[in-house]
């Protein structure tokens, strides 16, 4: 009998729990979603509908704002140079984070121990911290090679740029920012791998870089995937790094040309919803595709210390 | 012994071909920026050539010096850790709930939810920061809701008002009715608002009713300014609410995929036995995720410290600089006006001693209170 009424009671409190639980998750998803949506809606409106009603839906949806945006925003050139930049770097991070990994995985020298390390401290080193110190150093690069190709008759202006205002000096910085957490994932990856697989290829008389090719790539799938996931995602939308490294307008990526466009269209609220409507779509649509996939690879990758 | 000899330098030629890209790109980006913010955070140096160029010297700890002794240095730091706590101590907490919530099947759809709150960590942190200033902004949405909504309250007054004088009859009760109603700071453009009042909706004829109406309100309904959002320690609140907003589905992703590594039969068992979801989740999940919280709050802090990107596309830092942070606070003294890179680096190098003393602290707890795995 008393069993019977705790576990009405028991019941109860569950159903309860669950309603609260509901609503919880209700309320935090749809605060989450709302004003995504609202976002989307107001691209579709005028700008003097905007300015009359900013909640409601648009009495009519109009479509001018997109073209109007991506033409006077250029986002073509803008969402070329976030490809390049974004897939030019990942590629980077991974062939250069795997190579590094197999040597630190699978060949004994005394020097993995200091270079591994220093990799590790790097993670938790964050590179937003160092845009200034950074800066300077690309700055003052170019001014150096600049000031020795004159000097060696190879140039007329010392106006030369291979780090600051180049795609090179971008590329270059974002595979290295990307590098330690790439590598410290991919030697522990690595290790996991048989030494006796890379042992019985070297009795063979295979070279280490034949080895790389043939056994460590094939097994290392997993783990690169993870990798590009967490560098495409994040590159697309790197902000700090690239709004210091890049001034052209023509080298510019999507979130620094998206800032600039919300600067100078202030007065036009139509387009400027278009434009970042633009501007959250292709990671939003790379989401609903690959949704499993990048869930995986953040819980894998969220390394920290 | 000769084929060994070979061979150990083949190995070693192979092992610095692998490992010299990644380690000199990693200098270049991290142990160069960092040997550059040291020293010229001890110097003079201000813009123009570092080598063959105007001559600048190390001057000692000046820059520190100045860096404590300015209050907008304070500001910032003040507003970093509003950020941190928040980040800490609310999406983590979050994020372990609603990761609970989806493991043990409390809610279902586990996957939607899990998809749906994870959505704005996905988004530019620029894209998000301009909407959410379109929402805050003194023009933006929530004041656009506020002010019809308070217009519509004085319309509905109004109303009744109008119906008891039995439609449009301008008498001394009529317009005192309104004063009444009225929202006290938009009394005050009047020196005698009764009197003056009156004088105004005298000049309405009866046929103007609709007229008459939208004036009174626009004039006379309270109005919802966000000013509130200029003064220093409630400016950062939006901050803190869009911070919560965007990263906790990322923890949830975390801890969710860390709860479904639990043996099932250990957390079956204690429900069997009669334990109630609540000791399951403090006694037996919570304890297995210590190492993964420690790590979470490691994540949390190094990236709340170093917040840039979604503060800068939002408020600039400003108004009048009140949401600047450490990082914020660091590039304006860089890159607007005159170049201060000594002070600049000096910032860089407090930014990056602050989150090695944070995440000190935080292995020390885990030392101290956890380490049950």
């Amino acid at each position: 009998m008393r069993d019977a009424a705790r576990m009405t009671y028991g019941r109860i409190t569950g159903a309860l729990g669950k309603v609260l639980a509901y609503l919880v998750m209700g309320v935090f998803a749809f605060m989450t979603v709302s004003p995504i949506i609202w976002l989307l809606v107001n691209s579709f409106k005028s700008n003097a509908e905007y300015r009359l009603n900013k909640l409601s839906l648009p009495h009519e949806w109009i479509t001018v704002n997109y073209p109007g945006a991506w033409r006077i925003g250029e986002f073509d050139k803008l969402i070329g140079n976030s490809v390049i930049y974004t897939l030019g770097a990942s590629l980077g991070i991974i062939l250069f984070s795997l190579l590094a990994a197999f040597a630190f995985a699978k060949i004994r020298s005394k020097a993995t121990a200091p270079i591994y390390g220093s990799f590790v401290i790097g993670i938790l080193l964050s590179i937003q911290s160092l845009m200034v110190p950074l800066f300077i150093e690309v700055s003052q690069l170019d001014k150096l090679l600049g000031d020795l190709f004159q000097f060696l008759h190879l140039m007329k202006s010392t106006d030369f740029h291979l780090f600051y205002n180049s795609r090179v000096g971008v590329l270059l910085i974002y595979i290295g920012s990307g590098l330690p957490v790439a590598i410290y994932l991919a030697t522990e990856y690595i290790k996991s791998i048989p030494d006796a697989l890379v042992e019985a290829a070297r009795i063979d008389g295979a070279g280490y870089f034949a080895i790389f090719r043939g056994i460590i790539l094939p097994m290392s799938v997993p783990i690169a995937t993870t990798v590009a996931i967490l560098n495409i995602t994040g590159l697309w939308n790197e902000f700090a790094l690239i709004n210091i490294l890049v001034s052209k307008t023509s080298l510019q990526s999507l979130p620094l040309g998206i800032l600039r466009f919300s600067g100078t269209m202030m007065a036009d609220y139509g387009k400027q919803f278009a434009a970042l409507a633009i501007g959250m779509l292709p990671l939003l649509i790379f989401y609903l595709i690959f949704r499993k996939q990048i869930t995986k690879g953040v819980a894998a990758g969220a390394i920290k210390g | 012994m000769a084929r060994t000899v070979a061979y150990r330098r083949d190995e070693r030629r192979a092992y610095w071909a692998m490992v010299l890209p990644a380690f000199i790109l990693y200098l270049f980006v991290m142990a160069f920026p960092i040997a550059i913010s040291i020293i010229l955070s001890l110097s003079n140096f201000n813009g123009g050539k570092m080598f063959g160029g105007e001559r600048w010297r190390i001057t000692g700890f000046q820059q520190y010096a100045k860096l404590v002794a300015d209050p907008q240095f304070w500001l910032a730091l003040k507003n970093n850790v509003y950020i941190v706590l928040i980040s800490v101590f609310g999406q983590l907490p979050l994020g372990f709930v609603f990761a609970y919530l989806i493991y043990r099947r409390i809610v279902r759809f586990g996957d939607f939810w899990q998809g749906v709150l994870y959505m704005p960590a996905i988004i530019s942190v620029i894209v998000l920061g301009i909407m959410w200033n379109m929402i805050f902004a003194p023009s933006g949405l929530i004041a656009d809701v506020m002010n019809k909504w308070y217009a519509n309250a004085f319309s509905h007054k109004l109303d009744v008002i109008l119906r008891a004088s039995g439609g449009f009859n301008v008498t001394d009760g009529f317009v005192h009715r309104i004063v009444d109603i009225s929202d006290p700071v938009a009394l005050q453009i009047f020196n005698d608002p009764f009197t003056e009042l009156k004088d105004i909706i005298v000049a309405y004829t009866p046929g103007q009713l609709a007229v008459f109406r939208s004036d009174m309100v626009n004039l006379l309904a309270h109005k919802w300014s966000p000013d509130f959002l200029s003064k220093a320690d409630v400016a950062m609140i939006p901050i803190m609410f869009v911070t919560l907003w965007c990263w906790t589905g990322l923890y949830l992703i975390l801890f969710l995929a860390n709860m479904q590594k639990i043996d099932v039969a250990i957390v079956e068992a204690a429900r069997i036995d009669g334990a109630t979801e609540g000791q399951v989740m403090g006694r037996i999940v919570l304890p297995s995720l210590s190492g993964v919280i420690v790590n979470a709050a490691i994540l949390c802090i190094s990236g709340s410290l170093n917040s840039f990107a979604l503060i800068w596309a939002m408020t600039g830092g400003g108004p009048a600089r009140v949401t600047e942070v450490l990082s914020i606070y660091m590039y304006t003294n860089a890159f607007h006006g005159a170049p201060h890179y000594p002070l600049a680096n000096a910032i860089a190098l407090s930014i990056v001693i602050f989150s090695f003393i944070l995440i000190g602290l935080t292995k020390l707890v885990e030392k101290r209170y956890g380490g049950r795995e």
